[in-house]
């Protein structure tokens, strides 16, 4: 009663609250809260529910992983999704329709990814047009070749033949190995590739130069080029870095589907930037994190799920979803004095 | 300097944008081109009774569902059979304002009849009216226009097919059971009809419904919306999706979980998807939404001879199962 209106945290505690992964991490405990609260006939204490929950976040989080490097480099990449359904359409007409191994598939794959990157970096950063707009280009563009590549049609393990008759080919060993679970069941494989690129992601920004270059890039690009940064080449490489992990998402994406769907990833890359933002990562470029990212993909990943098993009505889930992401972007701002 | 390198710059920044919108419309034009296809090759020759060629224009919403790519593809198989026949394809690309500049195209050159599947009705029905004006007959397929300014209508009805789909399920759990609804999306007529039709389906019998979501068309939600129901759910007996995909997703996600004994019941019945899926056994039963392209063809035939067709005409389901799909299904009335 006699002490000060403030209750005294213990420094250590109060210095993580009022950083920025305390921030994310207060925002995340109040989604769980909120799930534990509505846990929907005891659904929610299940483990098979949490192993879904980061299953089903780990497609949105791999892209988000390439768009935090992105983002903290000044930019922004709108063609994920696009290039997701680019590199399933192709990864599945190879894996599927030509029967190519694995260890084929991967690297391809990867080269259609980068490529794609390649061309969105090299017009933003070479050519100086925006990134929004590039981006938005490569987005449309993307698009039109997943579209063009596949013929319209999903490629599914239902080939057609010369005559219009369909034939049957198994589901690839590449696409049964992705979509699989391990630890007894109680972790899917697509979790532990996000893992993965989060630990790719988190030694390129925290180990690497040129992490600490797109951090100086993000900051201030004219007084990085001046101090000697390789701005250019550090640029291009983020967005070839956010195609790359814009294929690994699409190889995830086709072997979950078990097939190659050309409409695939559509507005995934928005909600990778959200989830990108609602860790804390700036959009102005220059400060955050991909451990801030990884909290945000599990905020909005639960966000989903706690909605999804209490059956909400779209409508309300729209809503719901709107309200949660700004009060969790609120926590975080009265927590900053 | 600074000055120099940055106007050198927005004049390159102009130009890139400048070379990219010229590129997209090239593109579109390729793709437009590439979407305008005729039937058969070296269409001027002789032909039918008649004696004459005829050239039919097809204006496609979209070509992004599989669904309409199948469309497209019945008219053109259906088209091939009558040499003489010319087809012109035509896709809007979703876009409303597309579509009505393709029909003010065709009529400008002249086709002998169009044939139209609309996006929407209210924006297409006077240019359809305006075709009417100048002497070409116009067959709208699948989805309606205002008014009657039209030759005629073929469509499928989603209530009937959702009803179908009722009734086969009350047959097939024995009048009782647990059931999981993956709905399309709400907002959209399929989705409300494909819902209403199943409920009316399943009316005075003992099944329950269990857990429904919205799962928007899409497969990766459906499976997502599956494993939401298996976490609640010990004892599920069957999943109905409004389309095949949703049902395949739910599928997907069962097996995941390793639970066995759920049935799976989907729309739409494509060769390459859920007719598919039942030969495949993923499936136990799914519904065709016909595309009425063949019949489209047919009777624009009648049309172009003089020959009298309904207004309206109302195509009936086929259901696969196990049991028929190998002979291709079982037409429903």
């Amino acid at each position: 009663m006699s002490q000060g209106p403030q209750p005294q945290l213990p420094s250590g505690l109060k210095r993580f609250v009022a950083s920025p992964a305390g921030r994310a991490f207060i925002a995340l405990l109040l989604v769980l809260v909120v799930g534990v609260v509505f846990n929907a006939d005891q659904a929610f204490f299940k483990i098979g529910t949490h192993r879904d929950t980061l299953r089903q976040a780990s497609v949105y989080g791999i892209l988000a992983c390439g768009m935090t490097l992105v983002i903290i480099s000044g930019g922004i990449d709108l063609a994920v999704g696009s290039v997701l359904a680019l590199v399933a359409v192709c990864g599945a007409k190879m894996a599927i329709h030509w029967g190519w191994s694995g260890w084929l598939v991967i690297p391809a794959s990867l080269v259609v990814g980068a490529a794609a990157g390649g061309v969105s970096g090299v017009v933003t950063a070479r050519l100086r047009v925006q990134p929004f707009i590039a981006t938005l280009a490569m987005m449309v563009l993307a698009r039109g070749a997943a579209k063009y590549a596949s013929g319209g049609m999903k490629v599914s393990t239902a080939v057609q033949n010369a005559d219009g008759t369909y034939r049957y080919v198994d589901v690839p060993a590449l696409f049964r190995a992705i979509d699989t679970r391990i630890l007894g069941g109680n972790l899917s494989m697509v979790t532990v590739i996000f893992l993965f690129c989060v630990a790719i992601a988190w030694i390129a920004l925290s180990k690497h130069c040129w992490g600490r270059y797109l951090y100086a890039i993000g900051g201030n690009e004219e007084s990085s080029r001046l101090s000697g940064v390789p701005v250019l080449a550090a640029k291009t490489c983020a967005y070839v870095a956010s195609g790359m992990f814009a294929a690994v998402a699409g190889l995830c994406q086709a072997a979950q589907e078990q097939q190659g769907d050309p409409e695939a990833g559509a507005g995934y890359e928005l909600i990778a930037i959200a989830m990108v933002v609602i860790g804390g990562t700036s959009l102005m470029g220059g400060r955050g994190g991909i451990g801030l990212t990884l909290l945000g993909v599990l905020t909005i990943g639960y966000l989903d799920k706690i909605l999804s098993i209490n059956a909400v009505p779209e409508a309300g889930r729209l809503m719901l979803t709107g309200i949660i992401i700004v009060a969790a972007v609120l926590t975080q701002r009265r927590n900053r004095t | 300097m600074t000055m120099t390198c940055n106007d050198r710059n927005s004049v390159m920044n102009q130009k890139t944008i400048l070379t990219l919108a010229a590129l997209s419309l090239a593109a579109s034009l390729f793709n437009g081109c590439g979407k305008t296809d005729s039937a058969p090759p070296g269409g001027d020759a002789k032909t039918e009774a008649g004696g004459r060629a005829y050239t039919i224009g097809m204006s496609q919403c979209n070509l992004g569902e599989p669904w309409r790519v199948q469309m497209n593809a019945d008219i053109r198989n259906a088209a091939e059979k009558h040499p003489g026949l010319k087809v012109v394809f035509k896709d809007a690309q979703n876009d409303t304002l597309k579509q009505r500049s393709h029909i003010e195209e065709l009529v400008g050159s002249k086709v002998d009849l169009i044939i139209i599947s609309p996006k929407e009705a209210q924006p297409l029905t006077e240019p359809v009216a305006k075709a009417m004006d100048a002497g070409i007959p116009v067959i709208v397929l699948d989805r309606r226009l205002l008014g009657d300014k039209y030759t005629c209508f073929i469509g499928a009805d989603n209530k009937k097919i959702g009803k179908a789909a009722g009734e086969w399920i009350v047959k097939s759990l024995g009048g009782k059971g647990r059931v999981v609804e993956l709905m399309g999306l709400m907002t959209s007529t399929p989705g409300q009809d494909r819902h209403s039709g199943f409920r009316e389906g399943i009316a005075g019998s003992d099944i329950e419904i269990i857990f429904e979501a919205d799962m928007k068309w899409l497969e990766p939600d459906a499976r997502k919306e599956m494993e939401s129901a298996l976490s609640r759910f010990d004892k599920i007996d069957l999943v109905y999706a409004h389309n095949d995909p949703g049902a395949h997703g739910a599928y997907l996600a069962a097996k995941a979980a390793g639970r066995d004994g759920i049935k799976f019941v989907g729309i739409d019945a494509l060769p390459q998807e859920g007719v598919a899926y039942v030969q495949q056994g993923i499936l136990d039963a799914t519904f065709q939404y016909p595309t009425g392209g063949a019949e489209a063809i047919e009777q624009a035939l009648k049309i172009l001879k003089g020959e009298p067709v309904p207004k309206e005409t109302v195509l009936g389901t086929r259901l696969f199962d196990k049991s028929n799909v190998a002979q291709g299904g079982q037409e429903l009335k």
